[in-house]
């Protein structure tokens, strides 16, 4: 019966790409990412990555502090180096890092959810209690902490991402974990002879996975600010540079100072626009999963 | 139908304490309009009671809040309803307000959820006399609350008790006597006894009974179960897909259905001690229509077992089909 | 009557308790091959928790339950496929991201009688009235209607071929019009396969329709058990006739509407359990003996065939 199975994964598939193109937003959202998608997969097609070492740059005889007037598309900055590569190949960075911290975030938050809210009792107890513990943690000082201890490279503040942002999410799906496991259906499960693993992979996970679909999208934003902000109070790895990278330096060397917009604005204005777009389309799918939220708009 | 149901009984609209005429009543979808009640007419003298039955779809609680004009907004009625010889479809906001409670009230099925779980139900019986200003003061109404506690069967002291602390038949006691509480002339009761046991429901069925004969209370009570109409009601109406397609002396329609629709409902419903439905349960093949996509011709053609070939073509109207009774069924 | 026969599941004196409530308080039952057993009660009498009991998804405090074809005793059966469960809300029994193919296939792949699966879901729903059968695999929950999805429910206990089938409250969230249907299939199922149904339900015209025989419970105990036409046609129980001339469809009967609801499981009155409410005790016509003993010793169901009463002023055999 796979190719029912198949088949019916087709249709699920295709009725919500369907629910999608019908939504303004999300189709906004999707438009706007899979523009910076692709730049941030094409940047060595777009930019040398030699781009970005000052000795280069000074070799390549670029002016220093020159806005877009005087150097396309996007000036340099106080070490001469193309702002324009700056911002390409800091779109990969942080869309990296934000995309694999985010699936930390999931992992960790739905394996927790899922088992503390089908087990219940005291697991469930203990394990709602280190979440809240989690929760209630000062979450940037932490941060901080992690990532001075644990040193500053990618992984690490992937890490560091991870293991602060996972408490919503587990909280999340818990709570929906506990709806479902009161459903009939479950109980139809269990009169057949099913055990957990059955029952959590093929009626809990289902629908729950909607949720933790959205859920995920709208982590990215966070995971992608957060990254910014780490390397933007100087945690972030120094040989990788993402857009926070690239804030940071700016406001360090006197960009504002000396009024050189064209250096911090293009990072900036890559942020938002990447969290804005992960934010519309995780609305719409939570949407598209839970139909009662649409109608209240 | 309206033409049979006038040739039946003479137009005299000021007699009746509720008159419906032609009410139509389609909501609108994302999927467009859906009709769920097409022209429905009857009237009520004070003191009648007319069952409305029907499987869920048929329209009958949506007629319930055409009556109450609680429909959600944009849908669209047509038709007229009198009420005490007042338009209901074009009162003031402050005189529907009046004719809710006042003229007419209503008890929901689901007790749990027709009460303010945070609330005293004391608190909420006495409040829409305040509100509708038929009791004077606080204390007056809190008497009046303590009177209507005894008639419906509850002692005082309940009404400082929470929703949650009553069982399931106090509950729909309570909301009996919020429905009781501005004296209305009109009580729609819909599906009050789903929920309920056995003999709860017997309990309350008695109740309204006992209420109906101390105060001449015109009744409207709505379910999908056959049996309970014809021990409460005088009149009984059978209602398919937005439609009533036969009405009468409820005891002449549950003993001696005409349409087959009916046929099929009541037999639904085994007299016990009757052999022939002894371990043979009668049912109806197919499901009810839905409202958005009706069949062609009569409704129920399709589910008919004597349906013939003129069926499909238009829809019957009612049509007289004894002294008192009418049915919407060609073979009538 | 099938005398003789050995149960397919023997009651015995089970007690479920929650806390210092009494829900299952002492119940012995038989349920024989090739019948349909009602079971009826009030919400709170304890019928829907012995039969959870019964299917395995409730412990039992005391007591056992014996299966047939089974040695020893089983506080699991849910280990067994020969017991399945229908439900009285076909819509919430299904699991909305499932096709009617993967619901009914979920009894046999849990058990890993993975064999010709897919003829054996296509008999299946073929044997509950969804025909063709192949029309419905792919289809979901909600793209089917309320009496078709209670045949699905149906459809996948059955696959498992069982011997006994749990049904609770299988028609009360029906349609009218439906309700017949299914309730013929069931006692078509039943004829034709041999299988036995213990229906837990309040409606005593389902007991009518297609009950063997009936049980009625009162408050954790069955209090009167016999043949559907000795129950239904000549009840002896002063709760049974109470409860039977409140139903709407028989109005041959003077109504005797019982004050107040079933009492709370954690305070069962002592004596019979009934006697506060008791019409016939409450009348003072018993006589004195049996009105003492009415609120002092509890009476007892006798075991075994045909028809008992757990009651000291009908039945003789009351311990």
């Amino acid at each position: 019966m796979t190719s029912i199975a198949m088949q019916r994964r087709r249709a699920t598939a295709g009725r919500v790409w369907k629910q999608f193109r019908g939504s303004r937003q999300g189709m906004i959202g999707l438009t706007v990412l899979l523009i910076f998608v692709a730049m941030a997969l094409a940047a060595p097609l777009i930019v040398d990555i030699r781009e970005l070492n000052p000795v280069f740059a000074r070799a390549a005889g670029n002016p220093q502090w020159a806005p877009p007037s005087e150097f396309g598309p996007l000036g340099t900055d106080h070490l001469r180096r193309s702002v324009w590569a700056q911002f390409v190949w800091g779109s990969r960075v942080s869309l990296f890092v934000g995309l694999a911290a985010t699936v930390l975030t999931i992992f960790i938050g739905s394996v927790v959810g899922i088992v503390s809210g089908f087990v219940g009792g005291r697991l469930d107890a203990v394990m709602m209690r280190v979440t809240e513990w989690f929760l209630v943690i000062p979450f940037l000082p932490l941060a901080i902490v992690l990532a001075s201890v644990l040193g500053r490279n990618v992984w690490n503040i992937i890490f560091v991402i991870g293991v602060t942002s996972w408490p919503s999410t587990a909280r999340l799906v818990r709570a929906q974990v506990l709806t479902v496991k009161q459903r009939l259906f479950v109980d139809r499960s269990r009169s057949l002879g099913a055990g957990g693993f059955h029952l959590v992979g093929r009626h809990i996970l289902p629908n729950v996975s909607g949720l933790i679909l959205a859920n995920a999208t709208l982590a990215v934003p966070i995971s992608i600010l957060t990254e910014t902000t780490l390397a933007f109070l100087g945690l972030g790895d120094p040989s990788s540079a993402s857009w926070g990278k690239t804030l940071e330096e700016a406001f360090v060397n006197g960009a504002i100072v000396r009024n050189a917009w064209w250096y911090f604005l293009p990072a900036g204005l890559g942020i938002l626009a990447v969290v804005l777009a992960f934010t519309l389309i995780g609305r719409t799918l939570e949407e598209i999963a839970d139909p009662r939220l649409g109608q209240g708009r | 139908m309206m033409e049979a149901d006038n040739n039946d009984r003479p137009m005299m609209g000021a007699e009746f304490i509720l008159s419906v005429r032609d009410l139509n009543v389609t909501y609108q979808t994302t999927r467009g309009p859906v009709p769920a009640v097409r022209g429905v007419s009857f009237d009520l003298a004070a003191g009648d009671s007319l069952g409305l039955a029907g499987e869920s779809g048929c329209g009958k609680s949506t007629i319930a809040a055409a009556l109450l004009r609680l429909l959600p907004p944009g849908t669209t009625t047509t038709g007229e309803v009198t009420i005490d010889g007042k338009d209901l479809f074009s009162l003031s906001p402050g005189g529907l307000r009046a004719v809710r409670w006042t003229k007419e009230a209503i008890v929901f099925q689901g007790a749990l959820h027709a009460l303010n779980p945070v609330q005293t139900v004391g608190r909420q019986v006495c409040e829409p006399m305040l509100v509708h200003e038929t009791e004077s003061s606080q204390k007056a109404a809190t008497e009046k609350g303590r009177n209507l506690f005894e008639r419906v069967g509850l002692t005082a002291d309940k009404l400082d008790y929470y929703p949650h602390q009553l069982s399931g038949g106090q509950r729909q006691r309570v909301l009996i006597a919020m429905a009781l509480a501005c004296d209305p002339d009109v009580l729609i009761a819909d599906e009050p006894t789903t929920a309920l046991d056995l003999m709860v429901q017997a309990q309350v069925l008695a109740l309204i009974e006992e209420l109906r004969r101390e105060s001449a209370l015109t009744l409207i009570f709505i379910t999908h179960d056959l049996s309970v109409l014809a021990y409460v009601c005088e009149r009984l109406a059978i209602m398919y897909a937005g439609r009533i397609v036969e009405e009468g002396r409820s005891s002449e329609v549950f003993d001696n259905p005409v349409h087959p629709y009916t046929r099929a409902l009541a037999a639904a419903f085994p007299r016990i001690g009757d052999r022939s439905s002894r371990l043979a349960p009668s049912g109806l093949g197919g499901d009810p229509p839905t409202p958005g996509a009706l069949p062609v011709g009569c409704p129920f053609h399709p589910r008919c077992p004597l349906a013939e070939d003129r069926c499909r073509d238009a829809e019957p109207g009612l049509r007289p089909a004894g002294p008192g009774r009418a049915a919407a069924c060609v073979l009538v | 009557m099938r005398t003789g026969l050995s149960p397919i599941v023997s009651v015995e004196d089970v007690s479920v308790f929650f806390g210092s409530a009494r829900a299952v308080d002492g119940v012995s039952l038989d349920v024989l091959p090739g019948e349909v057993l009602a079971l009826v009660g009030e919400s709170g009498s304890g019928k829907t928790t012995l039969i959870r009991a019964i299917q395995g998804l409730q412990s039992v405090s005391g007591g056992s339950i014996h299966h047939r074809e089974k040695a020893e005793e089983s506080k699991d059966l849910r280990s067994d496929s020969g017991v399945q469960m229908i439900f009285q809300d076909p819509t919430g029994a299904l699991n909305p991201r499932q096709t009617v193919y993967d619901i009914v296939a979920e009894g046999l792949r849990i058990r890993r009688e993975g064999t010709d699966e897919e003829k054996r879901v296509s008999d299946a729903l073929a044997r509950a009235g969804l025909r063709p059968p192949e029309r419905f695999f792919p289809m979901y929950p909600h793209q089917i209607s309320g009496g078709q999805r209670q045949r699905v429910v149906i459809a996948g206990a059955m696959v498992m071929n069982p011997v006994l089938l749990l049904a609770d409250e299988p028609v009360a969230s029906l349609d009218a019009s439906i309700r017949g249907e299914i309730l013929m299939l069931m006692r078509q199922l039943v004829d034709d396969t041999g299988l036995s149904i213990l229906a837990v339900t309040h409606d005593l015209g389902l007991a009518w329709n297609i009950a063997d025989r009936v049980a009625v419970m009162y408050l954790g105990r069955i209090v009167e058990i016999g043949t559907t036409e000795e129950i239904l046609e000549n009840p002896q129980h002063p709760y049974t006739r109470a409860l039977l001339s409140v139903v709407p469809e028989t109005r041959r009967m003077e109504q005797q509407i019982l004050q107040g609801e079933i009492p709370d499981s954690k305070r069962i009155p002592a004596g019979c359990r009934f006697h506060p409410r008791c019409p016939l005790f409450r009348s003072g016509d018993l006589d004195e003996t049996i009105a003492a003993r009415c609120t002092t010793e509890d009476p007892h169901l006798t075991l075994g065939a045909g028809w008992h009463a757990a009651c000291w002023a009908v039945d003789p055999q009351t311990k």
